[in-house]
């Protein structure tokens, strides 16, 4: 059973289940009302019973047929008066001034959390991506998945509205709370909405029920209910944690923007987007920017313009650098020199480094995305300044 | 000894000597039935395999033997393999082709050489379909995996952004799609052109009403889904942005278009099968049907409520929730004419004689099964339920229960029943009710604990799950086991029939309708010898014995 599952965690989680066991109870009579009679007549009527002359082909009962029809039909209307009433109850929001208004964003795979200002103006921003659970040769679970510091932190005993979306470009997601029995698809371009009012402190998972591509099966966060007042310190601080012993650092914050959905960090595989453990530039990479210049990164000095090297002189720059310029550099890697340095550790602001993550790379791709041989990186805005320099200091570290 | 056919055959064209030709050329309604079978039946066992991948790996959480990415891909195939291939063509391929014209008494469909084409069609449906299953390499000339990973119901946007081969999946189902416009237009002019002299709409077998309501339903919607698709790809290649937020568009709308077809796709499904079923349960009950009008006249109903209905499947859309009260109000109509028929079923056996032969224990298992998908599909059409239930376990669960639990089951009971009208051998009893009781079994573990799974909060198409629903994937896992050595075992036994099975007469079972009124088994070339004068119920029985005789030249001599 899932963490919160049998709590009754929400105020209409219990009316859900009531509506489920009457539904049950109806289900098992109309069931036993096909089924029995099934088997006592193949029992009662067995061939080796049965003489040829003792058959009787009745074909109306007018009674039996309209009681067949009626009574199914008057518990098919208890049915739907009680999904229709609370359907009710789940889908009419509380009144907004009576609730905290959270903003969801669901994208590949990740849940992000946004909450309005608080006292301090400052502005809460919390979630990210689920990190897989690590298992053995066998397929066993040695460490179970974790949500590190993302989760969507609520008081107890008050109404929340999730005001939920996807990002343009994204796909469908949903928003599924098995311990609050409720969902709802979080639709690229829409606003969707859902509410609910926990009524126990505890932690609740969430998945995502809307097939959303490779990674759906880890597209987790967590719903922590808090008591009122540890939940109003912490909504007034302007620490993103309430509890919890978190590392601090560049892997977290790598961890809470989802980095690591696309992008391996401490080994050199290929998954979605290039590893990061090291800036590790493929030749095709390299001659790629050569050919076509290189404008993706938003640099406010401009771009690089194309064709700076061309035939083997490009090819002897392409092989120096994606061998991590390492021994003496050919006499074609002047054409790269005048801005990335002789020891191509590129310039501040204009050049990026291209052996290690620097701050102002990492800060420009994060703003304005990028759009690589592979495929897009969206722009992740909210990723503050010094969560950057954690990152690019974490990065170097990982060589 | 007369000349069966498969003996001869009529060529859409030409007048081939060898027997392969013959075949590939042949317009015999009977002959094209056996040949869906033979390409559904292999399509249905690649789909076995993808479903029987993904148990493997289900088996404990974390992942086993397969990534992420390729287990999407194996339950996109299972799902396109199952329903676009196997499914939709179904019973109206198979026994609609080889039952229905005899039924009514025909020589055989009104468009022999359009079904021929047709049959055609669907074979060219399915290689396009297996040409999305790869990528060719021209630079190495390797073949590298890579089929659509969008599930079988294709939602946008992620159908329309992701690398696999949609597009060519999509193609494949417009042409399956065309393939059962065109079956059942064939049908529908058969059944109201093709009946013998006198016999009215109300005198017309159970089974033929089936596939009248279906051919209805294979006419009309179809188009729906060729549009949808149609659509998707303009918006793939061309981005007209019909379902692009970025564009204005709605990914939503997809999922109404889609449904559209696809819900009364299902009845397409269900409706033949209970005409298996009325058909089986007379036949082995001895005696004349219960409630033969409202059986009819139900199916007619399902047939027509189904349209109304797709919008259950969008409840956690982000649908309004005006438009979710209509249509969860409009699908339990759906509900009672079902449970109706049911009633008819069970008040049929009333007072019979009841011999349970193996496609009387399918139809009986059936009873159980489908109960079991039916009413839990009632629970998922109580809105606030299926807002926790939609996208999990359990909304599998009901699905399979209702389709393998309700059509292909039948469909197996049709074949048990019909097999010695098509090849006048009979398989080994025992052997096939040893078959029937293992994959009875096998059914019910793989499925029912789906149900808990999905109502404690397992989603759904999820490739690694939480360790606390290890246990019910377990017994998932065996169940599969036992299920898919039931199906080798029942095919086993049903070829070993159609090699070495014993000779039968024409109507082993004493049952009524035309199709057992052949002068010889199997069937002669052009069917019934005359066509009969039809002025009697389908299902007339007196004392346990069918009340309506022919001699050999069709003449009543009862």
């Amino acid at each position: 059973m899932l963490e919160g599952f049998g709590s009754s965690a929400a105020t209409f989680a219990a009316d859900i289940d009531n509506m489920l066991y009457v539904n049950l109870v109806l289900s098992v009579v109309l069931f036993l009302s096909v089924v029995a009679p099934m088997f006592y007549f193949a029992w009662k009527y067995r061939a080796s019973k049965v003489k040829d002359e003792n058959i009787e082909n009745i074909t109306h009962h007018t009674l039996l047929e309209i009681t067949w029809t009626v009574v199914p039909t008057i518990m098919l209307g208890v049915f739907f008066w009680y999904g229709y009433a609370t359907m009710k109850t789940l889908r009419t929001m509380p009144d907004a001034s009576d609730a905290i208004t959270v903003q969801v964003e669901g994208s590949k795979w990740k849940w992000r959390y946004e909450y309005p200002a608080n006292s301090n103006g400052y502005v809460h921003k919390l979630g990210g991506a689920f990190t897989k659970p690590v298992v053995d040769e066998n397929g066993r679970v040695i460490e179970k998945g974790s949500m590190g510091k993302s989760a969507l932190y609520v008081p107890v005993g008050t109404n929340v509205i999730l005001e939920m979306t996807a990002p343009l470009g994204d796909v469908l997601h949903s928003f599924f709370v098995p311990a609050f029995r409720m969902k709802e698809d979080v639709v690229p371009g829409r606003i969707t909405k859902q509410w609910f009012k926990a009524d126990k402190v505890g932690e609740f998972d969430v998945e995502c029920a809307e097939y959303c591509g490779t990674d759906h099966s880890y597209m987790y966060s967590r719903i922590v209910v808090l008591p009122k007042a540890e939940y109003e310190a912490w909504f007034n601080s302007n620490d993103d944690t309430p509890k919890g012993n978190y590392a601090k650092g560049g892997d977290a914050v790598l961890q809470l923007h989802g980095c690591k959905s696309c992008h391996a960090v401490t080994t050199d595989k290929q998954l979605i987007g290039p590893a990061l453990k090291t800036r590790t530039l493929t030749k095709d990479q390299v001659l790629d920017v050569i050919k076509n210049g290189q404008n993706k990164l938003g640099y406010d000095m401009g771009a690089m313009p194309a064709g700076l090297a061309t035939g083997t002189d490009a090819q002897e720059i392409a092989a120096y650098v994606a061998g991590g310029l390492k021994g003496t550099a050919p006499a074609s890697f002047a054409a790269c020199s005048s801005c990335h340095g002789e020891d191509g550790k590129g310039q501040f602001g204009t050049a990026p480094s291209l052996v290690s993550y620097d701050a102002t790379l990492l800060a420009h791709v994060l703003k304005h995305g990028k759009k690589g041989m592979i495929g897009t990186m969206p722009a992740f805005p909210y990723v503050s300044d010094e969560e950057v320099s954690a990152m690019a200091e974490y990065l170097n570290s990982t060589k | 000894m007369s000349k069966s056919y498969f003996d001869e055959t009529h060529c859409a064209f030409g007048h081939p000597k060898s027997t392969f030709m013959q075949w590939m050329l042949t317009v015999d309604h009977k002959r094209i039935g056996i040949m869906y079978a033979v390409v559904m039946f292999t399509f249905f066992f690649v789909a076995v395999a993808a479903a029987l991948t993904m148990r493997f790996e289900l088996f404990a959480p974390g992942q086993q033997f397969i990534d992420a990415h390729t287990f999407n891909q194996a339950f996109t195939l299972h799902g396109v393999v199952m329903v676009f291939l196997f499914i939709i063509p179904g019973i109206p391929a198979v026994f609609g082709n080889i039952v229905m014209p005899l039924m009514i008494g025909a020589k055989d469909v009104s468009f022999p050489r359009l079904n021929w084409f047709t049959f055609w069609l669907y074979i060219v449906g399915c290689i396009v379909a297996l040409s999305s299953l790869f990528n060719f390499n021209i630079a190495d000339g390797s073949l590298v995996f890579n089929f659509a990973d969008t599930g079988w119901t294709f939602y946008a946007p992620y159908s329309l952004n992701t690398d696999t081969n949609v597009v060519t999946t999509l193609v494949a189902a417009f042409i399956l799609g065309m393939a059962s416009i065109l079956t059942g237009l064939n049908f529908l002019v058969t059944i109201h052109r093709l009946r013998a002299p006198g016999m009215d709409f109300f005198k017309m077998p159970l089974f033929v009403w089936g596939i009248y309501a279906t051919a209805w339903i294979q006419l009309l919607a179809t188009p729906v889904i060729g549009i949808t698709l149609v659509l998707a790809l303009l918006e793939k290649y061309f981005g007209i942005g019909i379902f692009d937020p970025a564009k204005g568009g709605d990914p939503v709308l997809f999922q109404h278009l889609f449904w559209i077809y696809s819900h009364p796709a299902v009845y397409l499904m269900i409706l033949p099968a209970f005409g298996i079923m009325s058909e089986i349960i007379p036949a082995f009950s001895r005696r004349e049907i219960f409630g033969y009008r409202t059986i009819a006249l139900s199916s007619a109903a399902i047939a027509g409520v189904g349209y109304l209905v797709w919008g259950h499947h969008l409840f956690t859309s982000g649908m309004s929730d005006l438009a979710k009260t209509m249509f969860s109000f409009l699908t339990f109509f759906v509900a009672i004419p079902t449970g109706i028929k049911f009633y008819d079923w069970i008040a049929t056996m009333y007072k019979g004689k009841i011999i349970l032969d193996t496609p009387m224990l399918w139809a009986l298992g059936t009873i159980i099964t489908f109960a079991i998908g039916g009413l839990s599909g009632v629970t998922i059409a109580m809105i606030g339920a299926d807002i926790h239930l939609q996208d999990t376990y359990y909304t599998i669960a009901h699905f399979h229960y209702a389709m393998l639990g309700g059509v292909v089951f039948l469909f197996f009971a049709g074949i048990h029943y019909w097999f010695p009208l098509v090849f006048g051998k009979m398989y080994s009893e025992a052997k096939a009710k040893f078959a029937f009781y293992t994959l009875f079994i096998g059914f019910n573990l793989l499925w029912f604990p789906m149900f808990i799974a999905g109502y404690l909060g397992m989603p759904r198409r999820y490739f690694d799950y939480l360790p606390e629903f290890h246990i019910y994937h377990q017994i998932s896992f065996w169940g599969a086991i036992i299920f898919v050595s039931g199906l080798i075992f029942m095919f086993y036994t049903l070829i070993q029939g159609m090699r070495n099975g014993k000779p039968t007469t024409p109507n082993p079972w004493n049952a009524t309708t035309l199709e057992w009124h052949l002068p010889s088994s199997p069937p002669p070339l052009e069917n019934h010898t005359k066509v009969p004068y039809v002025d009697f119920r389908p299902y007339e029985y007196h004392h346990g014995q069918p009340v309506v005789k022919f001699d050999e030249n069709m003449k009543r001599i009862d």
